[in-house]
């Protein structure tokens, strides 16, 4: 409950995290580690059930 | 066919600050008092969290004596740090209007007839420019551009949609609402011990945190694809994509005593039950997500037919049915179990009495009084709003145009809803205004955009019977925009700079085309079974053989290897050959039916856009030529028998086509030195304001010549 959710990094990793970040035109080296993150993540989480998705598209006026 | 009014505001405005004071206050506690039993979302696999209504109550009450006793201290510290915010700024306020979907060809043309003396006076003493839009040229992309100053592959939002990689359905692009982490399960029950997650699909920073990080306030109203709102320095009301209570895109609910259940393609229909003068039915909400199998809560309704007038009964309360007008907003407890509720608002409108009884009910919203998720930055903002002007739609698109292409309300009933929603929102943007002498105010107005995806088809002669009656009807839409200018110009003083703007144009929708049934017909994607159509989201659609697909609105996927879960195009020089293929072969594409192009352009993602989420992106935007469009199936991943239809729906109007035709709008009080400004220029626009540096990933410019001189309109 109380847990905290920082991550410590080593000097040189930050380092080129930041490097990375601004050449790859992310708006801060945040941006880009949640991304990276959230890229792998995604390949081993399960996917959200069909009818859920479906459902949360339901009414979209530029959709039938 | 009347609607009624919401709370005036004159009173608040009378007494200056106290009596919005007093309802912030209120909305403090009232808000953490309520949310005990209400806090809650619900959603499709999403359930609920809620807290105990003691310790709510408990919180609210000390957060609350916390900020009242250090607001002194804190408005010394604001008042300190905002003089240094406004040290190097050419204007104390800043001003943007936006107009979703104006056409500058339109405008143009109004403007020219001397219907439109506002925007015609904006434009001859300040400046008028066409703006570049995005690629493609979609409300979500373009005001995600708008927000951050950077192309779609830096922001992440290249469509209403993306396709998931691994199912390759679509899915909501610009917001994420996930199930609670922890879940306690009691046999049937399934109680949440986490809220469920909700995540912001667009990437990058919006001007006005960078803006507030300067210490200049930033109010903002309604800029699409700000759900969730994202805390800042400054307030924020949410907008495009905002579920309704069901957590649907906006859900109605027909409802008659002659017809049995139904499902519309956005809505259902729902019978009534008659006993004598009494009428009964039940409002479905969202689904109980406290108990396994349950089904949609329902709050039962009657209809009371033995007065003089209708009545309405609903949870515990009763009002006045008059049969073709909207009831107000009407807010409503769906009782779940362990005695949680969640709190919705929806109208009513009583179509019909006779013979049979048919009944009209709004998607039933996010109730802003009581959100059932974040709606707002601060959470109380909206609740403030709420307790000042009554309730008002949080929809994402609350005009319910799904309701009108399937008949369940007819032209004059749309447009009375979508007018009430302007009002709502010019009384929100009007007190943001009153309420902000330095720092900036940027508001939305959806109104121009969904009058002419529906009625677009009476001004290009597809009327019907009904064109004579509805002719002048974007006309008139023109002319209430430009009343709104002229309002807003009123409120500038000498060291305002105003925007209005829009984020694309418009054209026809007359046909649709449906590319993944040319992609089938020239062997590019596959069924199995030998079908020649499939159904909805690809079903049937055989994987290990296609090699390019569409969803969405604007764009052609390529089926790429190790990117999609079944992918069989080898990234690099196999799918770079294919890309320009399918260019060549799409390009100049003839519509059988009468020779004309259809697609003017076929755009490669990798030629328009420079970012880290390039890989997110459509491999391919299609540019559609003006009267054609992805066809409301093609756009569903489905593959039917015909690439080219007719587009026989009320959405006759439209703009996702070939973005360089249908730029939008950019008049301002100020001079603008760019000759050829685009979207992505009013974010570094805004900074440059404020004296505040844009950072080097933005990529937009100011418009603005350096330190122009002065030269306001007002």
């Amino acid at each position: 409950m109380f847990g905290s959710n920082n991550i410590k990094l080593s000097p040189e990793l930050w380092e080129r995290i930041k490097r990375v970040s601004e050449a790859g035109g992310y708006s801060s080296p945040q941006e880009f580690v949640e991304h990276v993150l959230d890229r792998e993540l995604k390949k081993l989480e399960d996917a959200e059930s069909d009818a859920d998705i479906v459902k949360k598209l339901q009414g979209l006026g530029y959709l039938d | 066919m009347k609607f009624p009014s919401s709370k005036e505001s004159c009173a608040s405005r009378g007494l200056g600050t106290a009596v919005p004071l007093a309802i912030l206050v209120f909305s403090l506690v009232h808000g953490h008092a309520h949310s005990g039993a209400t806090l809650a979302y619900i959603g499709p696999g999403a359930g609920f969290a809620f807290l105990g209504s003691f310790l709510s109550i408990v919180a609210g009450f000390f957060l609350t004596l916390a900020s009242l006793l250090a607001w002194p201290f804190r408005m010394v510290w604001r008042m300190a740090r905002s003089r240094r915010g406004f040290r190097h700024a050419q204007a104390h306020r800043a001003i943007f209007l936006g107009l979703d979907g104006l056409d500058p060809g339109l405008a143009e043309r109004f403007m020219k007839e001397g219907r439109l003396p506002n925007l015609a006076r904006l434009r001859a003493e300040g400046a008028y420019r066409r703006l570049r839009t995005t690629f493609p040229s979609l409300s979500p992309v373009a005001w995600s551009t708008f927000a951050t100053g950077v192309n779609p592959a830096k922001h992440n939002i290249f469509d209403f949609l993306n396709r998931n990689l691994k199912t390759y359905i679509p899915e909501l692009s610009s917001a994420r609402v996930g199930r609670p982490s922890r879940v306690l399960s009691l046999g049937k029950l399934r109680i949440p011990l986490s809220r469920p997650p909700v995540t912001m699909g667009r990437k990058s920073v919006p001007f006005w945190k960078l803006l507030g990080e300067h210490n200049v306030g930033c109010t903002v109203i309604r800029v699409p694809i700000t759900f969730p709102p994202e805390p800042f320095n400054g307030k924020l009301l949410s907008a495009m994509c905002t579920p309704d209570l069901r957590g649907t895109q906006g859900s109605f609910s027909f409802f008659s005593t002659a017809l049995a259940a139904a499902t519309y393609e956005s809505g259902m229909r729902y019978p009534l039950k008659r006993n004598g003068s009494i009428v009964t039915g039940e409002l479905e909400g969202p689904d109980d997500p406290l108990l396994e199998g349950a089904g949609a809560l329902k709050v039962p309704f009657q209809i009371d037919f033995s007065g003089a007038q209708p009545r309405l009964k609903i949870d515990g309360q009763t009002h006045p049915l008059p049969a073709g007008e909207y009831t107000p907003w009407i807010s409503l407890r769906f009782r779940a179990s362990l005695g949680v509720t969640a709190s919705g608002i929806v109208r009513f409108l009583l179509r019909q009495t006779t013979p049979e009884v048919e009944l009209y009910a709004t998607p039933v919203e996010i109730d802003p009084e009581r959100p059932a998720l974040p709606i707002s930055h601060p959470a109380h903002y909206a609740v403030y709003l709420a307790k000042l002007f009554g309730a008002f739609a949080t929809l994402g698109m609350a005009e319910d145009t799904w309701a009108l292409n399937e008949g369940v309300i007819d032209e004059g009933a749309f447009l009375d809803q979508a007018w009430s929603i302007f009002s709502e929102r010019e009384a929100q943007f009007r007190e943001a205004l009153d309420k902000t002498r330095r720092g900036v105010v940027a508001c939305v107005f959806d109104t121009s955009d969904r009058v002419q995806h529906m009625f677009y088809r009476y001004l290009d002669g597809r009327g019907g019977p009904d064109g004579e009656r509805y002719a002048g009807t974007i006309q008139k839409l023109y002319e209430r925009m430009d009343a709104l200018v002229g309002e807003t110009l009123k409120q500038l003083d000498g060291d305002t700079v105003l925007f209005v703007l829009s984020d694309h144009g418009f054209c026809s929708f007359r046909r649709g085309i449906n590319l993944n049934t040319w992609l089938l017909e020239n062997g590019y994607l596959f069924l199995k079974d030998g079908r020649n159509q499939s159904g909805r989201y690809f079903e049937g659609v055989d994987w290990s053989r296609t090699r390019a697909y569409t969803v969405g609105l604007g764009g052609l996927y390529l089926n790429i290897a190790k990117r999609e879960a079944q992918g069989i195009v080898k990234p690099g020089k196999e799918a770079e050959a294919l890309k320009r293929e399918l260019i060549a072969r799409l390009t100049s594409l003839p519509d059988p039916a009468t020779g004309e192009t259809s697609i003017r352009d076929v755009y490669a993602a990798s030629d328009l856009y420079q970012g880290p989420y390039l890989e997110h992106a459509p491999d391919l935007i299609v540019g559609y030529n003006d009267g054609f469009r992805t066809s409301w199936d093609a756009a569903v991943g489905k593959v039917t028998a015909e690439v080219f239809e007719d587009n026989q729906k009320a959405w006759s109007g439209d703009h996702c086509v070939d973005p360089t035709i249908v730029p939008g709008v950019l008049f301002s009080n100020r001079a603008i030195e760019a000759e050829n400004p685009g979207i992505e220029d009013m974010a570094p626009t805004a900074l440059d304001l404020f004296g505040v540096p844009a950072p080097a990933w933005m990529e937009g410019k100011s418009i603005l010549a350096p330190r122009a001189a002065k030269g306001a309109a007002a």
